[in-house]
């Protein structure tokens, strides 16, 4: 990545918009709108002291809305180019017509710039890629797995962002639950702290400690006083908030990390319900994240059900063994039927184990679906800009012998826009389909100079 | 209908012996010998004339949890239903319940006999000999005979809908004429008798020039809307449930309830749910009635299990056994009631319920509805 945001001939557009696509192969007309970043990026120097100061945080959807961000942002720390945006919905002045500014006082680059529009670029190119990837499927849609109900049922890309050092958690399999628990104690202690602190200017100014003045206000001794009725209400606040807090807060310091994992094969892939194919890379993401956690944490332990573990590629098979052998990997043939929950928030993996042709249930701290590999939102919009076809699951059509072609001359694509597929094959293809490019910007000779794709 | 094309007609061959039926099903987590994925497997592998003698044929409730959840899609209660007319046709004798009493009914019925069984229709409300509407009463008269020992009064829920009905000023047409639905001859197999009783059915309906017919229970409503058009095409007239007629009235302020009852939770039928996909009319309908009081189960809609027994076939200890666990469900949301919306959930629960020792009382949908309404 850090390559390309450095070669001369690549010119990278990040935070754009192709809006129009004219002309044909060797001579395409492509307007593009590059959005506002609120930040221009020539003089940003990508050093945070903005995300510092920033009053706002949002959900993070990077890290999958497990944890914040601020309004101004960095999508993730290895992003290219290295430059911050601010998200101008839920800027406090771009988005809340509040005052503030912060951002643009600390910035030492003078980088802010909150009267920045969106741009119009028209570009000459010869070819296009489409690259555009591909989305997670949605889980909360199969009633049987409870994803929308059950906390410490995640996605595999959530679980990837838990066991990410720059994740949410800096790596520690922290469950959901205790994340929610943790935030809902956090914010009834700033309560409580407000409260606390009330008193404590109280029992300065009258030089007596909240006890002793409650013997005496209940008494009735403790004279007139305008402070009184309220430092009473205070203390009535106090001892009820610390009532709350305290349960919670015993929840909070026995709590454990994950140790006894799940995993739950084909979610969404090979399923008539939502997608007949298979998403080819779950299979060996499922082994890796449970070996990982083996890493992190030796005590864990991992069950991975599926149907078949499709462990197709150079070194993978050995690589599945090497789980079940040294990383506590246990492979289980039966997909999974259903999960409930128990009271301490695990879940409870219920299944047919057909090996043993047996139906059992077993508890977990945390259960991971391997969602399947599905098209991108903006596929279909996207389908239609360019006027290239989709295939029947709705990623973009290509011929089995021209893989990289789509239905339209001149445009190519490449990974998961394509199908399913890993990230070794999607390199592989990244660099088929520019060379695919090349090869039109290279014998079309109206193909304009200057122009990238 | 011979096994292959059974098989054929389910897709069974797209099975990928994932275990997700058998790890859903009620009954194999009962009965372990059970596995709808070892069935298919069998009749698969040539073996269907084995499927056919066997007595777990009748085991299976045909409650729709493993054809929800298939990923190939294979119509599990389908293929069942498919091998019961095949081994009826073979002669085999069927596993039903109270010694086959039930069914005996049901064929009796297409025997010509005449029936007295409206005559409580005149009592409960106004009712017309012909017109628009036609309430479809179903086996409700019978089972009041046969089930008020285990303390289930199932006339009472026919009555209520003809008081709703009389409330939003519709007189219902009731026929003493009406034969059984036939859903559960077409269950167990017995598609001959299903086809006469339903014929019957579609000239009493027609003769009354009804435009639309109401259905309480859930299982002549789905036999109706999804099988008599199968058999006999078109049907010529509207065929609702109950429920949406409610959630229509509620909507239009043409029928009042007090908010009042509760704390209750719903136990999904398997006909009106999984397989009529009615979720939500219940659910709307309980809100109005026990806003805040109303819990759902662990296991609700697409999730819910059977109430045990389905087609008055096989009722043994597994069966009880699922509706023991439950009733001890629906005990743990708090709730006082357990409201059904099917009288033959209500009859096999009520019959659990006997047995144990649990505060728990349980009741009808329609019932709740006729006590709350102002």
């Amino acid at each position: 990545m850090l390559d390309a945001g450095r070669h001369p001939k690549i010119n990278l557009l990040s935070y754009c918009e192709v809006e129009e696509v004219s002309g044909e192969v060797g001579a395409f007309q492509v307007k593009v709108r590059k959005k506002a970043r609120y930040v221009n990026e020539d003089l940003c120097t990508g050093c945070g002291a903005c995300v510092e100061k920033c009053p706002t945080t949002v959900k993070d959807t990077y890290n999958e809305g497990l944890g914040e961000r601020t309004a101004i942002y960095k999508y993730f720390p290895q992003g290219i180019p290295s430059t911050h945006c601010i998200d101008a919905e839920n800027c406090r002045q771009l988005g809340q017509g509040k005052k503030c500014g912060i951002c643009a006082k600390v910035c030492q680059a003078n980088a802010i710039d909150f009267e920045q529009q969106d741009q119009m670029l028209d570009l000459e190119v010869g070819a296009v890629v489409l690259a555009t990837g591909y989305d997670v499927f949605d889980p909360s849609v199969i009633p049987e797995y409870a994803y929308d109900r059950i906390d410490n049922v995640v996605t595999a890309m959530e679980f990837e962002r838990l066991l990410s050092a720059s994740g949410p958690t800096h790596g520690h399999l922290d469950r959901p639950s205790e994340l929610a628990l943790r935030a809902e104690v956090a914010v009834l202690e700033k309560d409580l702290n407000k409260v606390s602190r009330q008193i404590d200017r109280l029992e300065e100014k009258h030089g007596k400690k909240t006890a002793e003045f409650l013997k005496e206000f209940e008494a009735g001794k403790a004279g007139e006083d305008e402070d009184f009725e309220r430092w009473a209400t205070l203390a009535e606040k106090q001892t009820a908030a610390e009532k709350v807090l305290a349960p919670l807060k015993k929840r909070e310091a026995a709590a454990q990390t994950a140790k006894n994992l799940a995993f739950i094969q084909c979610v969404g892939s090979r399923d008539f319900r939502f997608n007949r194919f298979c998403s080819s890379y779950c299979c060996m993401h499922s082994v890796k994240e449970a070996m990982i956690a083996h890493e992190h944490d030796n005590q864990t332990t991992s069950s991975i059900f599926c149907m078949d573990l499709r462990a197709v590629g150079r070194g993978f098979e050995e690589y599945k063994l090497r789980g079940g052998k040294s990383s506590n990997i246990k492979y289980v043939r039966g997909r999974v039927a259903e999960i409930t929950e128990d009271e301490a928030h695990n879940p409870i993996v219920w299944y047919e184990s057909t090996t043993s042709r047996q139906v059992d249930h077993e508890t977990f701290d945390l259960v991971i679906l391997a969602t399947a590999c599905v098209p991108s939102a903006g596929t279909p919009k996207l389908a239609d800009l360019m006027g290239v076809e989709l295939d029947q699951n709705g990623f973009f059509k290509t011929d089995p012998f021209a893989p990289l072609d789509t239905t339209r001359p001149g445009i190519f694509v490449c990974g998961c826009a394509q199908g399913p597929m890993d990230i070794p094959e999607s390199v592989a293809q990244a660099s088929s389909a520019a060379a695919r490019a090349a090869e039109v910007v290279a014998t079309v000779p109206k193909a304009a100079a200057g122009g990238g794709e | 209908m011979n096994i292959e094309d059974a098989a054929q007609l389910t897709q069974t061959y797209y099975c990928l012996d994932c275990g997700v039926c058998t790890g859903s099903c009620p009954v194999s987590r009962v009965l372990p010998s059970f596995s709808p994925r070892l069935i298919v497997e069998k009749a698969l592998l040539g073996l269907g004339d084995e499927l056919l003698k066997d007595q777990e044929l009748w085991s299976c409730l045909t409650c729709s949890r493993c054809y929800e959840r298939c990923p190939s899609s294979i119509n599990f209660p389908e293929f069942m239903r498919l091998l019961r007319e095949e081994a009826s046709k073979r002669g085999t004798q069927p596993v039903y319940s109270h010694h086959g009493m039930l069914q005996t009914i049901m064929e009796l019925q297409t025997q010509g006999i005449n029936q007295k069984k409206t005559e409580w229709a005149r009592e409960a409300g106004q009712v017309a000999e012909s017109g628009d509407t036609f309430f479809f009463v179903g086996c409700m008269p019978y089972f009041q005979v046969i089930f008020r020992d285990i303390g289930v009064d199932s006339l009472s829920v026919s009555k209520n809908v003809i008081k709703i009905l009389n409330g939003a000023g519709i007189k219902p047409v009731v026929s003493d004429e009406e034969h059984c639905c036939g859903h559960d001859m077409l269950w167990n197999g017995q598609v001959e008798i299903f086809k006469k009783l339903a014929f019957h059915n579609l000239e009493v309906i027609r003769k009354s020039g009804a435009k639309r017919v109401v259905f309480n229970c859930p299982e002549g409503y789905y036999t109706f809307k999804k099988h008599y058009p199968e058999h006999f095409g078109e049907l010529g007239f509207e065929v609702v449930h109950v429920y949406d007629l409610v959630a229509q009235m509620l909507a239009d302020d043409v029928l009042k309830v007090e908010n009042g009852a509760g704390p209750l939770t719903f136990h999904d039928p398997c006909r009106l749910g999984r397989m009529a996909k009615i979720y939500d009319g219940p659910r709307e309908i309980l809100n109005k009635l026990a806003k805040d009081q109303f819990k759902e189960m662990e296991r609700n809609r697409e999730n819910a299990v059977c109430c045990g027994t389905s087609g008055w076939a096989n009722c043994g200890t597994g069966s009880k056994q699922i509706q023991m666990e439950r009733l001890a469900e629906a005990k743990a949301t708090g709730a006082q009631t357990l409201i059904t919306a099917c009288p033959k959930c209500q009859i096999h629960l009520n019959c659990a319920l006997n047995n144990m020792d649990i505060d728990l009382q349980i009741k009808d949908l329609t019932s709740v509805l006729a006590e709350a309404i102002k």
